[in-house]
């Protein structure tokens, strides 16, 4: 159906807006752009690379016209397959639109186009002695712009707080293809709705974002790195309470389970032990007495309860080792099976020992493997079923296993998802967790904003 | 937008456990260097790989679209490195480009440069005699050219070194401090041919197996038990595309060694005296020479080797150098995006702090030489050789 609305005088209509050479058909190229990082993929019928809002503004007029969906991304790395086209049309990539555009050292805010790597932007920071603190895992090939739009976590989240914690600003374009600038540099502004935390999280459903303005902070004198070695699964759970009540104030803490152990083991070869039930992944930081004072605390909690061994980092290289480690699990579960659905269930933390107690049932009931690790310590977990999409019969049982890892997630107090968005792939749970009438108000902004339903369709509502 | 055209055409066999095992991450995305100048999913890692699936599963055909995703590529491995899932991407962009050059998709400016290299024995296409045109204006013919069958080490120059001019200053400077180290070398002049890697990168393996046959022939005939090269790709050909292509014991009795190796060895045995240098240096891995053989710490000795010099690292090195933007003869088939892509280690090399970037081979030099006048960026680059000559202390002096 859509394939029709894009006639040869549509798509020379869209060429020039961006530039023939930024208007992609071939099969190709349709199939580069039918995937993010899940194991879902569909193709869409365009792919359309604008170079500026106002060229994005062009494309959006002509799409709210002939009704013909858009679907945002950015580098295609989302785990919610939020960026799939499933209903087909075009898949708006933003990726050129990546210039920094200002830093504002005074007020300690910096705005850069939609595209721009994330880490790049924190480089940019870091190099002016400034520190950007989200900092999903895939920051190096992630957008800031992708990141805003999912509400983007990470490990520092722990102690500085997610994506939405830090967008004071967004320049974006509406589905009529009104250019909309919200949010701004004063620090206190109650002058009617919050639209930029609307947007925020609202995974290219709303508006199409490109511009975002951020507010940076001053880094941490100093960090401590410590790998707490736990034999038992479950005493590592206990010990992650232990360290959030000490009083040693953790700037990340993140768990490994044995599977996850073995697999990044596999890929890096830094001799992690392969006897263990789990890993934790701890860092402090502050002034020098407070990141050593902090670490000593963690490391002695860990001991009491159940740890084997606790190596502290002795120098920034090898902290950067622990933290490769962590980072590079997820990428590395291909070692094991063929596909992972990798959840980011997310419950208060003091229930986490429950929660792994409960994933390694589910696990057992539906014979899957699940490896889990993430950002144990703001109780956001990211349990990964490992499977093989081939095998028709193994992957009903990952829909079941799914099924009761929501369900879980939701009956200890917590919800479906700490930072990957909903998307497709958790929309049927999605009144499980908000209940008919959030959902319903949700749908009515919906509604609201995009009358035609041509952003992003079919993501977030059934 | 463009349009395929092509007709649909059967290639060779799709593996479908290389591709199984990416699960997508995104992770080579932020190494690839064709991919972080175009930010195009299509020119990425596992966009191809994406594409590889997608034939292997009756979902594509190939024709000269993908047989393009797969030669705008520089095949410097930076994603099989930074892959966490293990995806065998070299395997796989080399087959693929197997199986388009046996398909009749070879571009036509690759063909023409294999033609050239089959007819004249290398990339230039000049007659193959001419090959020690770079010893013209030394003060004395090199002592290599008598060898009598008795060398020690054969130096393999490499086509870019021995016919290209901006390039002979460092077969010059290697020839010159073996002599003044007391080295016994040998030179094939135009008995050495094109190494073969230029075929093998365009798939034409039967072509790339006759240049290895050759090429040891004319080194067994020196004499010599060692065998020295100045090209990255040339060394890498050799010592581990030989023994694939030919058989293992295709290079019994004779060892493989790259020129930082032996300027490594002969520094470490006392055999070059180094004058001091204060400044400071960057050194650039090449990816034939770093990622893909393994030697990182042999340039970097001889550089520590030279009294107050100090060695900065870039943003990316070692194992995650970035490609200068001249691998994979990527500048023959695409040139206007090849000279897109030094601009971004230049950068790496000023934000490091370097006046220099050191490199130890000719196309690296080359590229980042270009790059940096056309782009306007203060930083010099020099290949190792050229240093240690320079940093030779005067005979006169001892």
């Amino acid at each position: 159906m859509t394939e029709n609305k894009l006639s040869p005088a549509v798509i020379d209509e869209l060429e020039a807006i961006v530039g023939e050479q930024y208007v992609l058909n071939s099969p190709e190229d349709l199939v580069a752009y039918s995937y993010d990082s899940t194991f879902t993929s569909a193709r869409p019928n365009l792919v359309v690379l604008p170079g500026s809002t106002q060229e994005v503004s062009k494309v959006l007029e002509v799409a709210n016209r002939e009704l013909i969906p858009i679907v945002p991304r950015g580098m295609g790395t989302g785990l919610s397959a939020g960026s799939i086209p499933f209903g087909g049309g075009i898949v708006l990539p933003l990726t050129r639109m990546d210039r920094l555009l200002d830093i504002d050292l005074d007020n300690m805010m910096a705005t850069a186009e939609a595209g721009i790597i994330t880490s790049e932007l924190a480089d940019a920071l870091a190099r002016k002695g400034y520190f950007y603190p989200p900092d999903p895992s895939s920051d190096h090939y992630s957008t800031l712009g992708g990141n805003a739009a999912c509400n983007a976590g990470g490990a520092h989240c722990l102690k500085y707080g997610i994506t939405g914690h830090y967008v004071v600003a967004l320049e974006v374009v509406l589905a009529d293809g009104r250019i909309m600038r919200v949010g701004g540099k004063a620090t206190k502004n109650v002058t009617g709705y919050d639209l930029v935390h609307l947007l925020i999280g609202s995974e290219g459903t709303l508006a199409i974002i490109t511009e975002v303005t951020v507010r940076f902070i001053t880094p941490p004198e100093t960090e401590r790195t410590a790998e707490a070695i736990f034999p038992k699964l479950a005493d590592a759970g206990k010990a992650i309470n232990a360290v959030l009540s000490s009083g040693a104030k953790p700037s990340m803490l993140e768990i490994m389970d044995e599977t996850s152990i073995k697999s990044v083991e596999d890929y890096l070869h830094l001799g992690l032990p392969l006897d263990v039930e789990a890993i934790l992944v701890i860092q402090t930081d502050g002034d020098e007495a407070e990141a050593v004072r902090g670490i000593e605390i963690v490391a002695e909690v860990c001991r009491q309860n159940g740890a084997r061994d606790v190596r502290v980092a002795a120098t920034p290289e090898e902290s950067a080792e622990m933290w490769h480690a962590r980072h590079s699990i997820s990428g590395s579960l291909g070692r094991i099976r063929p596909n992972k659905l990798g959840e980011d269930i997310t419950v208060p933390h003091s229930v986490i020992p429950r929660l792994i107690t409960r994933i390694k049932e589910i696990s057992a009931r539906w014979n899957l493997p699940i490896v889990i690790f993430g950002h144990a310590g703001d109780g956001n977990l990211h349990p990964n079923i490992l499977f093989d999409k081939r095998d028709p019969e193994e992957y009903e049982r990952v829909e079941g296993a799914v099924g009761d890892l929501f369900r879980v997630a939701v009956e200890l107090g917590g919800s479906l998802s700490g930072e990957h968005g909903v998307g497709v792939l958790k929309r049927p749970y999605l009144e499980m967790a908000l209940g008919p009438v959030a959902v319903e108000m949700q749908k009515r902004i919906k509604q609201a904003w995009d009358p035609n339903n041509i952003l992003n369709p079919g993501k977030i509502f059934v | 937008m463009t349009t395929d055209n092509t007709e649909t055409r059967t290639v060779g066999e799709i593996a479908e456990e290389l591709y199984l095992q990416c699960i997508r991450c995104g992770k080579c995305l932020a190494v690839c260097p064709v991919y972080r100048e175009t930010r195009i999913e299509t020119l990425s890692p596992r966009g191809r790989v994406a594409l590889y699936r997608a034939v292997g599963e009756n979902e594509l055909s190939t024709g000269e679209v993908y047989a393009n995703k797969f030669y705008n590529c520089l095949m410097c491995e930076a994603c099989r490195e930074a892959c966490p899932s293990g995806v065998q991407l070299d395997v796989i962009l080399t087959q693929v480009r197997a199986d388009m050059a046996r398909s009749g998709l070879l571009p036509g400016s690759l063909q023409r440069l294999d033609e050239t290299i089959v007819a004249a024995g290398n990339i230039s296409g000049e007659a193959n005699e001419q090959r020690l045109g770079w010893t013209s204006n030394l003060e004395s013919p090199p002592a290599g050219l008598d060898h009598g069958g008795q060398a020690e080490v054969a130096y393999f120059v490499g086509c870019v070194s021995s016919l290209f001019p901006a390039s002979y200053s460092i077969p010059q400077s290697l020839v010159q401090i073996f002599e003044r180290a007391g080295v016994n070398y040998g030179l094939m002049g135009g008995e050495e041919r094109c190494c073969g890697y230029p075929l093998y990168l365009n798939g034409e393996v039967e072509r790339a197996v006759e240049m290895a046959r050759r090429n040891i022939e004319a080194v067994r005939a020196t004499g010599a038990s060692r065998v020295v090269m100045s090209c990255p790709s040339c060394h890498h050909m050799w010592k581990h595309t030989y023994p694939e292509l030919l058989d293992e014991d295709a290079l019994d009795g004779l060892e493989v060694l790259h020129e930082t190796e032996m300027l490594a060895e002969l520094a470490r045995a006392g055999r070059l005296h180094l004058k001091p240098w204060p400044v400071t240096v960057t050194y650039h891995d090449s990816c034939d020479l770093g990622r893909k053989g393994g030697i990182f710490e042999a340039p970097r000795d001889v550089l520590r080797a030279i009294p107050d010099l100090e060695l900065v690292e870039m943003a990316d090195h070692h194992a995650n150098s970035l490609c200068c933007g001249g691998g994979g003869n990527l500048e023959t088939y695409n040139r206007e995006l090849a000279q897109s892509l030094p601009r971004r280690r230049l950068e790496q090399a000023r934000d490091a702090g370097a006046k220099y970037t050191v490199v130890s081979c000719q196309q690296c030099k080359r590229t980042l030489f270009g790059a940096a006048r056309r782009e306007k960026i203060r930083i010099r680059v020099t290949d190792l050789s050229e240093v240690v000559l320079r940093q030779l202390e005067d005979p006169s002096d001892d």
